[in-house]
C-alpha cells in the first residue's frame, strides 16, 4: 500500500443520472510502468481527472503519492508531470514558450533534456501554437513533460497523434524514465506500446476495472485456440470445464481452451488418437476484444 | 467523457434537405460556380441547429422593441404639442445628437426610429459580427472547418452559409417589426423602410466581418478588428451630428441607417447603398477566401522565440489578457477624444433655454452644457467598459472550456492562483480604460484630463459588479456563464431603455448598478461615497463567491 504511487479504491463519479465511474480500483507501484486500457468512454480520462485533482469522486478513496489529490493539489503536482489525451494550447504562443512555461511552473526544466528532446522529436519551437497539428501539439507536452523532474508521469493516450516514426522515440523516452526510477501511468490503445512499455496492466470497462496484473498473468486468463484433426471420437471433450465454442465437422474439431484447462483437453485429446494439432497462443489483441466486446454491445 | 447533457441520435443535418433554408444560396455570392457552393445548404442547418435559441431570441426581442418604444412614445408624449417640445429639447441636447442622430420628424413614427435606428444597428451590427465569425474564422481555428471540408463542402459554402443564415435574420426582425408597429398606429409603407433599415444596419456589419474573417488565422483578431472597425463608424456618425458636421453621416453605415428618414420623408434608395456597401465587402470576402488555404490567412503567421520568458500563471495571463486589452485602450482613448471634440463649445452654441431646464432637472442647474453632456454619454460608454470588462472576466472560464486550464492547472499552480493571475486583469482592465476614457475626453475637450477622468473612474464600482457577476457564474454555472453575463449586460442596458421611457420605475431600475452611480460632474446633492462603496461591496461578494464556488467543484472541459 505505502509504496504505491496510485491507490484507487472504489472510486464513484457520477454526472446526472451517467455512471462514469463504478467501484474502479487501481494500483500503480512505485517504479512501474502501468498500462491503462479501456475502450473511449469506459472511464480512463474521468479516473486521471480525479487524480490530478481536477474533479472529486462521489465515492471510493484515492490516494496520488501518498497524499489527496484535491487537498493536496498544489503539492502533489510539483512531483508529477501531465501530458492530456487532447493537448490545447495557447494559440498566441510558441511551443518553445509553452514548454518553458509548463517547465518553469513544475520547478525547472533540465536545459539540455529539453535541446535533446526537441531534436529528437523533431519539433520546431518557434512555431505558435496555433499552426501545430494535433501530433506536434502532443510533443510539446511531451517535451515539457519529459524534460521536467518529476516523479511520476501521467499520459492520457501520448502518442493518438504521433507517426510510426516517433512512436519508437516515445517508447525509448519512456524506458529512460523507467530506467530511472520514475513512475508511469500510460492510458493506451496501442497493443505494441503496451507489451513493449508495460510491467503491468489495469483494463477497466463500463467503470469497472475488469483485469490487473502483469502481462504474463493476463495471458494466463486467456485462451488457447485448438484445431486438430482425430482418429477416434472424444466424447468427452464437451463436457469438461474450460472448453469453449466447440465444433466437430467430421474428424475436424476446434475449440477455445482456458489456461489451466489446457493438460486435460489435450489428456483427453490423445486417449482419441491425434492426426494433426495446431495450437495458438493467446494473443494481446484476443485479450483485448474480450473485454473490449461487452462494451461495444 | 461529457456532463450529462445528451441530445438527439440523429442530427437535422441528415436526412433529405427539406428546410425552409435548404436551397442553394443566392444573392452576392451567385457569380461563383456551383461546385464552391456545395453543401451549403448543409451547413445552414449546421448552423441553425448550433444557435437554435440565439437566433430566435435575438430576433423576437429584436422585432418587438420597435412596437413596444412606439406605443411608450404615443403615451409619454400623446399630443403634437408634448412631441414637440421633447424633440426641441432633443435638438438641443449634444450628448442625444450623438447618440441618436438628429430627429428628422416629431410624430410617434419619426421619434421611434429616431430613439432605435442607432441601437439597433449597433446590436444588430455586434451579433451579425459575433455569429459570422462564429461560424467562419472560429470554425477553421478550432479546426472543426477541416473535418467539413473534407467532406462534400464547397470552398465557398462556409462563409456563404454563415452570410446566408445572419443576412437572413436580420431581414425576418425587420420584417417581423413591421405588423406590430401598422398596429401601433403607424403607416405600413414606413414602418416597412424601418423595419428594413434596421435589418441593413446588421448586413453592413456582417460583410465587414466577412472580410476581417479572411485576414487573419486568430478569430479573437477577426472580431476585435470588426468590432473596432464598427466603433469607428459609429464615432464617426457621432462626430457628424453633434459636431455640426452633418454631410459626414453619408459616410458610415450608422448614417445611413437614420438617412433613409423612415416616417420622415421615407428614402428608399439609401437602403440601395447600404446593399451595395455589404455586396462589395461579401465579394471582397469571396474573393480573399479563394486565394487562401484553409486554416490560413492573408497575414503570413511568423515564427516566435524559441524560449520563453513567462514566470508563471501571472505571466500567463498577462499575455493572454495584454492584445484585447490594448485594443479597447486604444478605442476608448479615440472615442474619448472624439467626444471631447464633439463637446468643444457645446456651452455657447447650445445655450437654449430647453437645455437650461434638461440641465436643471439633472440637479445640476449651474452645470455647464459640457457637463451634462458627458454625463449622459459616460453613462452609456461605461456599459460598454463593461463589456469589454467581461471579456477578460470570461477569459478564465474560455481558458477552462477549451481545456487549457486542465493542462496548467496539473502543475503546481493552484486553482486559486489561476483564477487570481485572470482577476487581476478584469481589475485592473476596467480602471485603465475608463482612465484613458475620461483622460482623452478631457485632454481634447479643455486640455484638462482629471476632471472628467474623475468622473468616469466613479463607474468603476458599476463595471466591477458586472464582472463579479461574470466571476460568480463562472463558479456557479460555468457552462451558462458566458450567455448568462452577457444577457445581464443586455438587461441592464434594456433597464436604461425603459427607464428613460418610464416604463420601469425604483425597484426594476435600481437592479440595474449603473443607476447608483453619481453623477459627479453634476455635483449630486447626496455624497457620493455611500453608493461606490456600497457597489463596491457588492463586487466584491460577487467575486469571492464566484471563487469560492471554482474552489469546490469540478473542472469542467466543454469537450
Amino acid at each position: 500500500m505505502n509504496n504505491a504511487a496510485v491507490q484507487a479504491d472504489g472510486l464513484v463519479k457520477t454526472f446526472g443520472r451517467a455512471r462514469a465511474l463504478d467501484g474502479l480500483d487501481l494500483t500503480v507501484k512505485t517504479g512501474e510502468v502501468h498500462g491503462f486500457l479501456g475502450p473511449n468512454g469506459a472511464g480512463k480520462t474521468t479516473t486521471i481527472r480525479i487524480l490530478l485533482g481536477q474533479m472529486r469522486a462521489d465515492g471510493g478513496r484515492m490516494a496520488l503519492l501518498g497524499g489527496d489529490p484535491w487537498r493536496d493539489a498544489t503539492e502533489l503536482h510539483r512531483r508529477l508531470a501531465y501530458v492530456p489525451g487532447d493537448v490545447t494550447l495557447w494559440p498566441s504562443l510558441t511551443g518553445g514558450e509553452v514548454i518553458d512555461l509548463l517547465g518553469r511552473v513544475r520547478g525547472g526544466l533540465d536545459p539540455a533534456r529539453r535541446t535533446e528532446l526537441l531534436e529528437r522529436f523533431e519539433l520546431d519551437p518557434r512555431k505558435k501554437c496555433r499552426t501545430y497539428s494535433k501530433g506536434n501539439r502532443q510533443k510539446v507536452a511531451l517535451v515539457a513533460a519529459f524534460a521536467s523532474d518529476v516523479e511520476l508521469l501521467v499520459l492520457d493516450e501520448p502518442t493518438s497523434g504521433l507517426d510510426p516514426l516517433m512512436e519508437a522515440v516515445f517508447n525509448e523516452c519512456v524506458l529512460k524514465e523507467k530506467r530511472d526510477g520514475r513512475t508511469v501511468l500510460l492510458s493506451s490503445h496501442i497493443l505494441s506500446e503496451v507489451e513493449t512499455l508495460c510491467d503491468r496492466v489495469s483494463i477497466i470497462r463500463a467503470g469497472r476495472t475488469v483485469e490487473s496484473g502483469s502481462l504474463a498473468d493476463l495471458r494466463h486468463l486467456t485462451r488457447t485456440s485448438v484445431t486438430a484433426e482425430l482418429i477416434g471420437p472424444a466424447p468427452g471433450l464437451a463436457v469438461l470445464p474450460g472448453v469453449h465454442d466447440l465444433t466437430m465437422d467430421g474428424a475436424r474439431l476446434r475449440c477455445q481452451v482456458d489456461g489451466d484447462a489446457l493438460t486435460p483437453v489435450l489428456a483427453e485429446l490423445a486417449r482419441a488418437g491425434v492426426r494433426t494439432l495446431t495450437t495458438q497462443p493467446p494473443t494481446l489483441e484476443e485479450l483485448f476484444l474480450r473485454h473490449y466486446e461487452g462494451a461495444a454491445r | 467523457m461529457t456532463g450529462p447533457e445528451t441530445g438527439p441520435a440523429t442530427g437535422p443535418m441528415s436526412g433529405p434537405a427539406t428546410g425552409p433554408m435548404s436551397g442553394p444560396a443566392t444573392g452576392p455570392m451567385s457569380g461563383f460556380t456551383t461546385g464552391t457552393m456545395t453543401g451549403t445548404g448543409t451547413l445552414i442547418r449546421l448552423i441553425l441547429r448550433r444557435d437554435r435559441v440565439l437566433l430566435p431570441a435575438w430576433i423576437a426581442i429584436t422585432a418587438l422593441l420597435p412596437a413596444s418604444i412606439a406605443s411608450a412614445t404615443a403615451g409619454l408624449y400623446p399630443d403634437q404639442a408634448a412631441r414637440d417640445s421633447f424633440a426641441a429639447a432633443s435638438a438641443g441636447n449634444p450628448a442625444q445628437l450623438a447618440m441618436r442622430g438628429p430627429i428628422y420628424d416629431a410624430s410617434v413614427g419619426g421619434l421611434t426610429a429616431w430613439t432605435l435606428g442607432s441601437s439597433l444597428a449597433l446590436i444588430g451590427g455586434l451579433i451579425s459580427i459575433l455569429l459570422v465569425v462564429r461560424h467562419t474564422r472560429a470554425e477553421e481555428e478550432t479546426g472543426r472547418r477541416e473535418l467539413l471540408a473534407s467532406g462534400v463542402i464547397g470552398r465557398h459554402a462556409p462563409l456563404a452559409a454563415a452570410l446566408a443564415v445572419v443576412l437572413a435574420a436580420n431581414l425576418l426582425h425587420g420584417l417581423l417589426s413591421v405588423p406590430a408597429l401598422v398596429a401601433a398606429g403607424l403607416p405600413a409603407g414606413s414602418s416597412l423602410l424601418f423595419g428594413l433599415s434596421t435589418a441593413a444596419g446588421g448586413w453592413a456589419f456582417a460583410a465587414v466581418a466577412a472580410v476581417t474573417g479572411q485576414l487573419t488565422a486568430s478569430s479573437a483578431t477577426a472580431r476585435g478588428i470588426a468590432v473596432a472597425t464598427g466603433g469607428l463608424l459609429f464615432a464617426l456618425r457621432s462626430l457628424a451630428d453633434a459636431g455640426g458636421l452633418g454631410w459626414a453621416a453619408w459616410l458610415t453605415p450608422f448614417g445611413w441607417v437614420r438617412l433613409t428618414r423612415p416616417y420622415a420623408g421615407d428614402q428608399w434608395w439609401v437602403l440601395g447603398l447600404i446593399a451595395v456597401f455589404a455586396a462589395a465587402l461579401a465579394g471582397a470576402a469571396f474573393a480573399l477566401s479563394a486565394r487562401r488555404d484553409v486554416a490560413g490567412g492573408l497575414l503570413p503567421a511568423r515564427p516566435g522565440p524559441a524560449t520563453g520568458t513567462l514566470r508563471g500563471a501571472f505571466g500567463l495571463a498577462a499575455r493572454l489578457h495584454r492584445g484585447s486589452l490594448a485594443g479597447f485602450a486604444i478605442g476608448f482613448g479615440l472615442l474619448g477624444a472624439v467626444l471631447g471634440v464633439a463637446a468643444r463649445g457645446l456651452n455657447t452654441q447650445l445655450d437654449t433655454p430647453q437645455f437650461r431646464e434638461l440641465a436643471a432637472t439633472l440637479g445640476g442647474a449651474e452645470a455647464g452644457i459640457s457637463d451634462v453632456f458627458f454625463t449622459f454619454v459616460m453613462y452609456v460608454l461605461s456599459q460598454l467598459v463593461a463589456g469589454a470588462a467581461l471579456v477578460a472576466a470570461l477569459r478564465a472560464r474560455g481558458e477552462e472550456a477549451a481545456g487549457r486550464a486542465e493542462l496548467l492547472l496539473s502543475t503546481p499552480v493552484g486553482r486559486l492562483r489561476w483564477a487570481l493571475s485572470h482577476l487581476a486583469f478584469v481589475t485592473v482592465s476596467p480602471v485603465l480604460l475608463l482612465a484613458v476614457l475620461g483622460a482623452a475626453a478631457g485632454l481634447t475637450f479643455d486640455g484638462d484630463p482629471a476632471r472628467v477622468t474623475v468622473a468616469t473612474l466613479a463607474y468603476l464600482p458599476a463595471v466591477w459588479t458586472v464582472a463579479g457577476i461574470a466571476t460568480l457564474l463562472s463558479g456557479l454555472l460555468p457552462r451558462l456563464a458566458a450567455a448568462v453575463s452577457w444577457t445581464a449586460l443586455g438587461l441592464f442596458l434594456v433597464v436604461d431603455l425603459l427607464a428613460e421611457f418610464k416604463l420601469a420605475t425604483g425597484a426594476v431600475l435600481g437592479l440595474s448598478p449603473f443607476v447608483h452611480v453619481p453623477a459627479l460632474l453634476l455635483g449630486s446633492a447626496s455624497s457620493p461615497v455611500a453608493p461606490l462603496l456600497g457597489l463596491t461591496a457588492v463586487a466584491v461578494a460577487l467575486t469571492a463567491a464566484g471563487l469560492a464556488l471554482l474552489r469546490r467543484r469540478d473542472l469542467m472541459p466543454s469537450a
